[in-house]
């Protein structure tokens, strides 16, 4: 399979200016300005298929949007090497600007005070569309993301849900081979955020294009990417399957019980460790070698109307992984 | 070239929407003009006086074509870059296949085209209420000297412009300090904005131009009004050699910016 990104060794440091509070702090940040160095970025080594969907993982300030601005020749790296499918992005090439699209959640692109529509005929002109291929993604796109009755309405007056929806046909527009998708549910309803997902989803399928994807909301990872790749303070501290983490992270199984009469709370928990019981459901995380055992014993001793095996929230997963040091 | 005219039409749009702002600026501009006009008429009691040389028709010409240079030279929308730069909205524009600096002149000139008949308009009203002595030049070669020169301004212009809007590459909070101390007044001082530059003494103007300012607004309205032509060429030299040098600086500071831009906000 071809490689679409290559991150060799990617360093990016930022310069920040601090400034004490106050406005005494202010005006001696003039005359004494104290410079101080932030690595965002020390050493990234990474490469992503063509066609894989790939999701980012990391708490705030972690390094995935600056890794994000460098992939998309944003920003200029301190050091490392960086190919996106054989372009490096810092150069612009017109060539690769016209294959790629990075979305951010809390910006867009689009003409705040025209219609919809004017955007991205403006884009179309902008990437060089042909007309047959402009009408045929955007009668696509917007049957997808059901925003027909949109296009004529000045962007200003959108919703910030319907606001993301013409972004994302702003940026597929011109049928971009890679995408970086930057924290793309944030702001979003639930039935919107799952829209969204289900649409990358088949973006990615359909196109066969590489998609790299940030998110906070772990629901979009777990939903769509197999592979994660987990950053922390600027450094690359996972890279594999999104099970295989659950497994090394999560020592334990969830049981979920639903009883048919009340148990007292002392012989529940000569079971396992009880997460939470309010009659008639029970939590009760589990090791994960001991899961049958313990299924069994629920089923023998107690009136079980229901029972359900399943993995932790991949939210506190990752978590665990973050509060462990030990990588 | 699609694309330039694409933006092109979409500028017009978008100055349109901000009609209140347009007319603000169109007005700003009237008022300037009105001040001057009638300043100088009311220096120029006697109709034969000569005062820094010019008679009282030809410094009335000068308020006219003021009107007009002006509106062509300076009217322009790439002072937004800044603000672009300061709140990271700049990375729009590098994601897209499109030029930097050929995206804001087409954006310019958007503006300046709607500028263009707004103005003409304006001074055909003005004409027929203030009915003033009019200078015109019947040479065409000084039309087209006129011509010429007012497009090298508007290079200018630009150049100057984008310097100052590359200033929040550095230091993001100073967005709208810079512009103003170098457009509004340094700027627009000893371009001729506010009056002719033969009011200054001599040397000062000597030293002036040599300088990338005259040549945005006095210089083309003197050609128009018929300087000699040791004057022109001197002009056209050092106005070429000022669009060539700031063009280039204006390059290499963008690229220098870049490499410093951190597309915060997001």
């Amino acid at each position: 399979m071809d490689k679409a990104i290559v991150v060799d060794k990617l360093v990016k440091n930022f310069v920040v200016t601090e400034k004490e509070a106050g406005f005494v702090g202010a005006l001696s940040s003039i005359f004494h300005p104290v410079k101080k160095t932030v690595e965002a970025l020390k050493n990234i080594t990474f490469t992503i298929q063509k066609g894989e969907l790939v999701g980012f993982i990391g708490p705030n300030g972690a390094g995935k949007t600056t890794t994000m601005k460098v992939l998309s020749g944003l920003i200029h790296p301190d050091s490392g090497f960086v190919s996106v499918m054989g372009h490096d992005p810092w150069k612009k090439s017109g060539k690769y600007l016209k294959n790629i699209s990075l979305i951010m959640g809390q910006k867009n692109q689009l003409w705040w005070d025209l219609p919809v529509i004017d955007s991205l005929e403006f884009n179309k002109a902008v990437y060089q569309i042909k007309d047959s291929d402009y009408e045929k993604n955007l009668s696509s796109l917007v049957e997808i993301l059901k925003i027909g009755n949109l296009l004529k309405t000045p962007v200003r007056k959108l919703s910030l849900g319907q606001r993301m929806k013409v972004e994302l046909v702003a940026a597929l527009i011109h049928n971009p081979q890679v995408l970086f998708l930057d924290e793309p549910t944030v702001g979003l309803d639930l039935v919107a955020q799952q829209a969204l997902r289900d649409f990358i989803f088949e973006y990615n399928r359909k196109n066969e294009s590489t998609v790299l994807l940030t998110s906070h909301n772990m629901a979009d990872l777990a939903d769509l990417s197999r592979r994660v790749i987990v950053i922390n303070e600027g450094n690359i501290v996972y890279d594999g399957l999104l099970e295989k983490l659950t497994k090394k992270y999560a020592p334990n199984k969830i049981i979920k019980v639903l009883f048919e009469k009340e148990v007292s709370l002392e012989d529940l928990q000569k079971i396992g460790n009880i997460d939470k019981y309010n009659y008639p459901e029970a939590v009760i995380s589990v090791p994960r070698s001991t899961i049958s055992y313990v299924a069994s014993e629920l089923l023998q001793n107690f009136d079980v109307i229901d029972i359900d095996i399943e993995e932790p929230p991949i939210e506190d997963v990752i978590r665990q992984v973050f509060e462990t040091k030990d990588f | 070239m699609q694309k330039y005219i694409s933006i092109f039409r979409i500028s017009l749009q978008q100055e349109f929407i901000y009609r209140l702002n347009f007319i603000m600026w169109r007005v700003r501009n009237i008022i300037q003009i009105l001040i001057f006009f009638f300043l100088w008429d009311s220096v120029f009691r006697d109709h034969h006086q000569i005062i820094f040389g010019y008679s009282k028709e030809k410094i009335l010409t000068y308020a006219f074509l003021l009107l007009f240079v002006r509106a062509f030279v300076m009217s322009s929308r790439s002072n937004d870059a800044a603000g672009q730069i300061a709140n990271g909205d700049l990375s729009n524009l590098l994601l897209k296949p499109l030029n930097f600096f050929k995206y804001w002149l087409t954006r310019d000139l958007a503006s300046k085209f709607l500028n263009l008949i707004f103005s003409s308009f304006e001074i055909a009203i003005l004409f027929f209420l203030l009915r003033p002595d009019i200078f015109i030049q019947f040479n065409l070669l000084n039309w087209l000297y006129f011509v010429l020169a007012t497009l090298i301004a508007i290079f200018i212009f630009f150049n100057i412009l984008m310097l100052t809007n590359f200033v929040p590459f550095w230091a993001p909070e100073t967005a709208w300090g810079a512009q103003f101390l170098i457009i509004v007044i340094i700027t627009e001082f000893l371009s001729g904005a506010f009056f002719p530059l033969d009011v200054f003494p001599e040397v000062v103007f000597d030293i002036l131009k040599f300088t990338p300012f005259p040549y945005l607004i006095y210089v083309p309205i003197k050609i128009y009004l018929g300087a000699d032509i040791s004057f022109i060429i001197q002009s056209f030299a050092i106005s070429v050699f000022w669009s060539i040098a700031l063009w280039k600086i204006t390059n290499l500071v963008y690229q220098k910016g870049l490499k410093v831009y951190e597309g915060v906000g997001r």
